[in-house]
């Protein structure tokens, strides 16, 4: 059979055109495992039996696939009534798997505030909420951002897993050529590279606003 | 420096300002603060010292209610601290604070450090907490680096800072913890020579220092406390001549011989 | 619920292989090339850098599928056990490639220079000084990386092979009771997962005492 190369280059243009599935899933799935891993964060610091069932959720969804996630949802969700399509099924998987990692992110970048800085803020007399919106969290997410962006990278390549509940995103695409053309080999290939090279012009990207947020803290 | 006469003591009033009585307090079950009774009239300047681990640290942290304490009362112009929030809060706001470690806002001007508290606590306007911080600001003499962030700034200038920041607050007591501990020596003048400015405005001092020779100059009372308590608490022309408690003595000695 | 629970530990064994099988060409990979990416300049660093960043930066769902449709497309017949093998060991790799190069160059460069004082080769260096250093230093973010490798092999099932998570949809399409079958999947995945984790906590507090948060997982 071999490798044709003319039939690769003319499935570059399908598959390029799910690009925006696969950014649309990598972006809400990133959302929503910053907001669920803030959540879990600010509850295990709050401490008490809550914290602690959360501290165990953190490990427990770190010590597990995130396929056996997706499947989980895929199926448990409409076995209680609850009908919602591939693609949000999917969000909500990747941002269930990324919470527990994002919690820790969170974490290290509170953690890194020196003790110092809450004490000067209730030596002002600064109220508990203007000391989150003015002190903590502008310091929280200049720690924040760097790691926040390799996950965001990381998100963007688990977002091909979303294909095995056949949302159309990229490799979805190719498997939608493959299985009509029965040549997988190529369409494959395309999505490799297209894969690899988003991958790595966003940790690129994420690579330069480091280096700038590095630039700004030495100001 | 040594030889000026004590600054004339006519500012100060005899209303008490801060009043602690019988105050304990354990770090679980180390004992840090011993039946501390304290009185500090309005406009005296207080320099509270000590060998490391004596307390004095933990004592004026607990009156801001920085640090919770386990028995006895402090009250600030008859105002209770640590007994409910609402009071610990009001009694707060008679304190300005500065620390060791300076605690500017690194993601802050100095400009913006300064007038914080005075927009989001005494709900000042834009325009009005920027004229008092500036005000403040020109008093520690660094007016010309508003506009910077505190990585700019040596540590001296940072500590100025802070002590702008804190007097932005207008309070009734100015609290120092270890101001100069954490600077160099030849930054440590710059921010002595702000609060000997300071001081002679009669504003009320609790200064938690080493710096002897700041003592001699410009308290009007010395505390000297060890392993919890206060061994000693006498006018400062009297402790520096004749401390009574011969632990006193013994510190002295060191700390004056280098 | 025991018979769904047993019907998956079938799977554990394919599980295992895999991993085991995947260490034998992530462990190799992460040190030949981690060591190159840390000795070597220029274009062969730039070489170097682009094969740990096909392995490391591509996704490892497409890689896999990738090699298990095109190898035999350019003739190359290998077993679904050993191109998984292969695809999330060097994947697992790539990563772990990464920890040796940073934990070699966090060594302050007195130890090379030491061991250059004392008349050492290279090589010799390399060997008895920096890299026992490295790689224990570094070896939380290995047992991070093992973990990986672990939940990684849940993939196989989507190139035939029975692991667990085959064995959950096998049973699944005889048994309707999707709540049992996939919480008992989870519920497998932790039980093999957690007691890495946790002797990862332990290393990092042993090599790292004074860093308070566990990083583990």
């Amino acid at each position: 059979m071999g490798f044709n190369f003319d039939f690769a280059l003319s499935t570059v243009p399908t598959i390029i055109g799910a690009i925006g599935t696969t950014l649309l899933a990598t972006v809400l799935s990133c959302l929503g495992a910053s907001a669920l891993g803030f959540t879990f964060e600010m509850i295990r610091r709050g401490g008490g039996a809550p914290g602690l069932a959360v501290r165990f959720l953190i490990d427990f969804v770190r010590s597990t696939p995130v396929l056996a996630w997706l499947y989980f949802l895929y199926f448990v969700l409409p076995f209680y009534g609850i009908r919602l399509g591939a693609m949000t099924v999917g969000i909500l998987g990747l941002s269930l798997y990324y919470s527990g990692y994002l919690a820790e992110v969170f974490k290290a970048g509170i953690d890194a505030i020196p003790k110092g800085q809450q004490e000067a803020a209730r030596a002002l007399s600064l109220s508990r909420r203007d000391t989150v919106v003015f002190v903590i969290a502008p310091q929280m997410l200049r720690n924040v951002a760097a790691p926040l962006g390799n996950y965001l990278v990381s998100i963007l390549k688990a977002t091909p897993y979303l294909a095995i509940l056949a949302v159309p995103e990229m490799l979805g695409r190719a498997f939608d050529i493959a299985s009509e053309t029965y040549r997988y080999a190529e369409p494959l290939t395309v999505a490799g590279i297209l894969f690899l090279a988003l991958a790595l012009m966003l940790a690129y990207g994420v690579k330069r606003i480091e280096q700038r947020l590095l630039a700004s803290g030495r100001r | 420096m040594l030889a000026q006469d004590p600054l004339p003591v006519s500012a100060i009033n005899t209303t008490p300002q801060v009043q602690v009585d019988g105050l304990n307090k354990w770090f679980g079950a180390l004992h840090v603060l011993k039946d501390i009774d304290l009185t500090i009239r309005a406009g005296t300047r207080m320099v509270v010292c000590g060998p490391s681990g004596s307390g004095k640290s933990t004592l004026i942290r607990c009156c801001n209610g920085l640090e919770p304490f386990q028995k006895g009362t402090i009250q600030l112009d008859g105002v209770a601290l640590g007994r409910n929030a609402r009071e610990t809060a009001t009694a707060r706001r008679l304190t300005g604070m500065v620390f060791q470690s300076f605690n500017l806002f690194p993601h802050l001007t100095v400009l913006a450090n300064c007038t914080l508290a005075l927009r989001r606590v005494f709900l000042k306007s834009g325009r009005e907490a920027e004229e008092i911080a500036m005000q403040h600001l020109t008093a520690v003499r660094i007016p010309e680096k508003a506009q910077a962030y505190p990585a700019q700034l040596s540590g001296g200038q940072q500590q100025r800072v802070a002590i702008a920041r804190a007097l932005c607050l207008n309070p009734r007591i100015m609290l120092f913890d270890e101001p100069t501990s954490a600077l160099d020596p030849e930054m440590i003048k710059e921010v002595l020579d702000v609060m000997i400015a300071l001081a002679k405005t009669g504003m009320t001092m609790v200064c938690v220092t080493h710096e002897m020779g700041f003592a001699r100059e410009v308290a009007d009372e010395i505390v000297f406390m060890d392993e919890g308590r206060i061994v000693e608490h006498a006018p400062s022309k009297d402790f520096f001549s004749a401390a009574a408690h011969p632990r006193a003595r013994l510190f002295l000695d060191t700390i004056l011989s280098h | 619920m025991l018979e769904i629970w047993l019907g998956i530990l079938q799977g554990l064994g394919i599980t295992a292989k895999v991993t085991a099988y995947g260490l034998v060409f992530a462990v190799p990979f992460a040190l030949v090339f981690g060591v190159a990416q840390f000795l070597t300049t220029g274009l062969t660093r730039f070489l170097v850098t682009a094969v740990i960043e096909f392995w490391r930066s591509s996704a490892v769902v497409v890689l896999l599928f990738f090699f298990y449709y095109v190898l035999p497309v350019m003739g190359i017949t290998l077993s679904a056990l050993t191109v998984s093998a292969l695809v999330l060991g060097l994947n697992t790799g790539g990563y772990a490639s990464q920890a040796v190069r940073a934990g070699l160059q966090s060594l302050p460069a007195g130890q090379r220079e030491a061991g250059m004082a004392l008349g050492l080769s290279r090589p010799a260096i390399l060997l008895l000084i920096e890299l026992p250093q490295a790689l224990v230093a570094m070896s939380p973010t290995f047992v991070n990386n093992l973990i990986q490798l672990v939940k990684a092999t849940s993939l196989v099932s989507l190139v035939t092979l029975t692991d667990m998570t085959f064995r959950a949809k096998e049973i699944a399409q005889t048994d309707y009771d999707p709540v049992a079958i996939y919480s008992a999947l989870l519920l497998a995945f932790f039980v093999v997962c957690y007691p890495i984790a946790l002797a990862g906590r332990w290393l990092e507090a042993r090599v790292n005492p004074e860093s308070g948060t566990p990083r583990g997982i």
